[in-house]
């Protein structure tokens, strides 16, 4: 345990100085806020603030601290990048998730999704000790979304945009696609899970490019994907990228619309459901191009020291914590 | 039917006609993508494995299993040879389905087994077992290095790492699942 605290000090700081040679601003942001971006996907952790004189009022456990670091940028901070605790409910615990987990956030001011790509190699160059981790080592290989599901499932998406036809050829690769409606989204997730994630190449971190538009999120969308990417390690994903939305009605709809999906899915699971801020689309009537990249700081330094789990690089990992509960897959 | 999301570790489901049993499962939320999970099922007929990734609301068939006692009685190389302890009935289980068991079970003993229909899906061998120590290398004289240890074999053939005093005749306690030395028991 000792030498997974002193490899993560060694490793923040190692972060910190290459951030901060740029210029970027380090900062510190709640962890605790009043509302959260909507993100259907993400379940989160609730709680609430008591007082006798003011009243009461509901938090939640930021699952990215992306709110606060936007707002900042839209106040003409600059550049900014933070260390923080990030939470998400419900998924699983175990090798490679722990529901609460480190992660780095930063922002570059002028940059797009593929200047990110480079800044994240120089970092990766700066923090990758000089003997034993050649597989995290830069250049990282690239493929486009598009790429390897024509490489490993023999699809073209362009050609497939609607989920009637992506389901028929889901089908005809052998998955169970129900009759039901889902989201294109859902049968393209079928599909990835089974034939492409497991089959990306694992001897470099892989730059996976080139999200499809119907995966909505807040990265700019470029015809039928977004700009978009997220880094594979070893099969462990590890960072996610966007080219920033900026355009205030584009935000304001994606809140309109995936804060809905929120609400009637969680109604019907019964799980928590965090407050929006109707006005967060305002920020962006003035906000520079940027781009911003969130690493999961846990699963980096677990590959870094050569591990194949978090349990030894978190200190207190709640599976740990609640024996080896059926929830833990060990 | 049980949804996708709640199949865990030993659930048995019927799969195009065929029994599988889960052996492993793990939740994958694909950035920014609905909860999935992904299953590696085992056929208990072949030893067959087979990977399938569902949404975690998916529907998929369970089968309702039950729980006999079943003595084991030998292998022949090929298969287990069991006789239901009620009924007096033999049941052969293929050896690929449930590797290293042989090195597991003794001959004689009663084990809980898991049956759909007549057929054994599972057996269920208890975490932690009593080994009676069939061979054992002398511990070598003056060597006094801390945490020494050697091979020993036990009647069931299993080999296990264990501390250097253990002799030839004793018993221990084995962790099945990891087959790692527990502690010397006394008789």
């Amino acid at each position: 345990m000792r030498e997974a605290a002193l490899y993560r000090s060694k490793l923040y700081a190692e972060v910190r100085s290459f951030f901060n040679q740029r210029d970027y601003v380090e900062v510190d942001t709640p962890s605790l806020s009043l509302d959260l971006i909507p993100e259907p996907t993400i379940e989160n952790f609730g709680t609430r603030f008591d007082n006798e004189f003011i009243g009461s009022t509901d938090l939640y456990l930021i699952p990215s601290p992306e709110v606060y670091m936007k707002k900042l940028i839209a106040m003409g901070f600059g550049s900014v990048y933070q260390l923080s605790h990030c939470f998400r409910n419900s998924e699983q615990i175990g090798k490679i998730h722990n529901p609460e987990f480190s992660m780095l956030e930063y922002y570059t001011m002028g940059a797009d999704e593929q200047d990110s790509i480079g800044i994240t190699e120089e970092l990766f160059a700066h923090i990758a000790p000089r003997n034993g981790v050649d597989h995290l080592r830069p250049p990282f290989a690239h493929l486009t979304v598009e790429e390897a599901m024509k490489r490993y499932a023999n699809i073209d998406l362009d050609q497939h945009q609607s989920q009637r036809t992506l389901a028929l050829e889901a089908r005809k690769l052998g998955l169970q696609v129900p009759e039901e409606k889902e989201s294109w989204e859902e049968t393209f997730n079928r599909i990835f899970l089974t034939f492409v994630e497991p089959n990306l190449p694992q001897d470099k971190p892989l730059v996976l490019d080139r999200y499809p538009a119907q995966i909505d999120c807040l990265a700019k969308r470029d015809g039928n994907y977004r700009k978009r990417w997220e880094m594979y390690i070893g099969g462990v994903e590890v960072a996610n990228c966007y080219d920033e939305e900026r355009n205030p009605e584009v935000v304001r709809s994606y809140y309109r619309k995936e804060y809905a999906k929120l609400v009637q899915k969680r109604t019907e699971t019964g799980s928590v459901i965090p407050d929006a801020d109707p006005d967060f689309a305002d920020i962006f009537k003035n906000f520079p191009q940027c781009s911003g990249v969130a690493i999961g700081m846990d699963r980096l330094l677990m590959l870094l020291m050569g591990k194949t789990d978090l349990r030894g690089v978190i200190l207190f990992p709640l599976s740990g914590m609640l024996g080896s509960g059926k929830n833990c897959n060990i | 039917m049980i949804k996708a999301g709640q199949i865990d570790k030993g659930t048995a489901l019927l799969i195009k006609g065929q029994p599988f049993v889960c052996i492993d499962r793990e939740f994958v939320n694909p950035g920014k993508g609905s909860a999935f999970v992904r299953l590696k099922l085992k056929s208990p007929s072949t030893g067959q494995t087979l990977s399938e990734t569902m949404k975690s609301q998916d529907n998929a068939e369970d089968i309702q299993v039950s729980d006999r006692d079943s003595q084991y009685l030998y292998n022949d190389g090929e298969n287990f040879h069991f006789m239901l302890t009620d009924t007096f009935e033999q049941i052969e289980v293929p050896m690929a389905t449930f590797p290293d068991y042989e090195f597991l079970m003794k001959d004689g003993e009663t084990y809980r087994c898991t049956f759909w229909e007549e057929q054994i899906l599972d057996i269920q061998i208890p975490p932690k077992v009593i080994f009676f120590v069939a061979e054992a290398e002398e511990a070598v004289k003056g060597d006094t290095v801390q945490g020494a240890t050697k091979y020993i074999t036990t009647e069931t053939g299993l080999k296990v790492r264990v501390p250097i005093f253990i002799k030839q005749g004793e018993k221990i306690r084995v962790n099945t699942e990891t087959k790692e030395y527990l502690e010397r028991v006394n008789n």
